[in-house]
């Protein structure tokens, strides 16, 4: 199905059944810097579309982070936990952040593909 | 008023290095990342543009005598060919800036923070009319590098500078070269590593550059930017203007006192004892041990949850792999190995207190043929 994001630079893929990976866009990566802290939910909180559900710092800034779409978190990436360069070495794969229970997988559609969101990063700069 | 660039601006751009505003000057804060730079420094060797700082000179006859009344260390020490870590101190005892005084035989050199350069030319232009002084600031016409790490030595011979290489610390010397022009070549820097730092004249800045860039492919040299360099600092435990401290601050109060000479005829002398004698706070060191990133005005709390404090400077430390950070504390708790929290986030984080230096300094000194002595602070 492949990933959508938000304009807040989350991406959200559907792996099944209405359970999906959410992680920050490679863009991101590159504009925050070196990732050093990740305060990232418990396994069981829940979240509205667009709700913060955590904080991404780098050595210069801190972050939030949104959920692209709404739902339950069912896991938390503990490799980002305890190496959080692993978002800057590979923010779009193995440095996703947590896996989310869709409350309504329709929510994807208000976010753009690939080509749509590397556009609007492009125009924003 | 619009920003400024470096002479070698365009070098930094076409590496892609990631460029920011810092006091005015566009500057780069990291060529690949600050942490993988900031942790080249100590391992081997790192190679940083600071050519936004200011030189100030001073000349004439009553330059010792109006300097040793303006700047707060034992200017009347200096030898030639030395230099001191010295405050621009306001007449209440507020630190106006803090730098490194440069005797030469025919002048005294300033080089100061880029932020503070034309305050402290200001300042000591007003102070200066009862002296038979010359002050001049030429910030515009020199660059400044610092070639920072155990590598630097070796680097800096690999170019025509032998004489330079042997250096003891705190000491420069000037130097003609067949390529880069007149350099004024110091064994010093801010990043708690052996090291240099250069000043020459612009015309030659790129070249310098590019030549020690090439010598330092055979001993690991990593381009470093203003990233690496605060955390390479925090880590020595060494102050920054502005974040550290400002005018609102005594030099007790960051534990500089070590650069006030007192008991001579200096323009804050009065108010300096009462400083001393009303001390309330202090600047201490601090390492988290609950995983969490202390920044910039974060409050510090004791066990108790009394407020004792605030955080001044944060890091990562990618050397210690660990979190660390400083600030004002109450006097109570400015000693080593103090249980503190910090609040992040509403959450209040263990952490206890840490001297300065963080780890163990490379600085050397001594120096000269083969007196060589690691310094532990």
């Amino acid at each position: 199905m492949g990933k959508r994001f938000s304009q807040t630079h989350e991406w959200v893929e559907i792996e099944n059944n209405n359970r999906a990976r959410v992680g920050i866009s490679d863009y991101a990566q590159k504009e925050l810097g070196d990732v050093v802290f990740l305060e990232l939910p418990e396994v069981g909180k829940e979240f509205t579309q667009g709700e913060q559900f955590g904080t991404i710092e780098s050595t210069k800034s801190v972050s939030e982070l949104y959920l692209p779409v709404g739902g339950k978190i069912l896991a938390v990436n503990q490799k980002v936990i305890d190496n959080p360069a692993l978002v800057n070495q590979s923010a779009e794969q193995d440095g996703w952040l947590v896996e989310v229970e869709l409350e309504d997988a329709s929510q994807i559609n208000s976010l753009l593909g690939k080509e749509d969101y590397l556009k609007f990063v492009s125009q924003a700069e | 008023m619009s920003t400024k660039k470096t002479v070698l601006y365009s070098l930094h751009q076409a590496k892609g290095a990631k460029i920011i505003d810092f006091a005015g000057w566009l500057m780069p804060v990291e060529y690949t990342s600050m942490l993988k730079e900031a942790a080249a420094v100590r391992k081997s060797v790192g190679l940083f543009d600071v050519s936004h700082m200011g030189e100030i000179f001073v000349r004439g006859p009553e330059s010792e005598k109006f300097l040793q009344y303006i700047c707060s260390n034992d200017v009347k020490s200096l030898k030639e060919g030395q230099m001191q870590y010295n405050l621009l101190l306001n007449a209440q005892a507020g630190i106006i800036d803090d730098f490194m005084l440069y005797k030469a035989r025919d002048y005294f050199l300033l080089i100061v923070n880029a932020a503070g350069c034309e305050k402290d030319y200001a300042w000591l232009k007003s102070k200066s009319s009862g002296f038979r002084v010359e002050i001049k600031n030429q910030s515009e016409n020199f660059f400044l590098l610092a070639l920072q790490g155990r590598k630097s030595e070796e680097i800096l011979r690999q170019l025509e500078l032998r004489e330079a290489a042997n250096l003891g610390y705190m000491h420069f010397g000037l130097f003609s070269t067949a390529g880069f022009g007149s350099l004024l070549i110091s064994r010093s820097g801010y990043s708690g590593e052996d090291g240099f730092e250069i000043l020459g004249e612009n015309k030659f800045a790129a070249l310098l550059w590019q030549s020690l860039e090439k010598a330092g492919r055979d001993f690991d040299l990593w381009l470093c930017g203003l990233g690496a360099r605060d955390i390479l600092r925090l880590e020595a435990g060494y102050p920054l203007y502005g974040v550290d401290m400002n005018e609102e601050n005594n030099p007790y109060e960051v534990s500089l006192g070590w650069a006030v000479k007192e008991g001579k005829n200096f323009i804050a002398s009065e108010n300096l004892t009462q400083a001393k004698a009303w001390l309330e706070k202090k600047r201490i060191g601090f390492i988290m041990q609950e995983r969490g990133f202390a920044r910039a005005h974060y409050p510090i709390y004791n066990a108790a949850g009394r407020l004792i404090g605030e955080v001044r400077s944060g890091a990562y430390s990618p050397n210690l792999d660990k979190f660390i950070g400083s600030g004002f504390v109450a006097l109570d708790y400015a000693q080593e190995n103090k249980e503190i929290f910090i609040e992040i986030r509403k959450k209040r984080l263990r952490a206890l207190t840490k001297k300065f230096p963080f780890l163990k300094l490379g600085v050397r000194k001594g120096g000269g043929d083969g007196k060589k002595v690691f310094a532990n602070s």
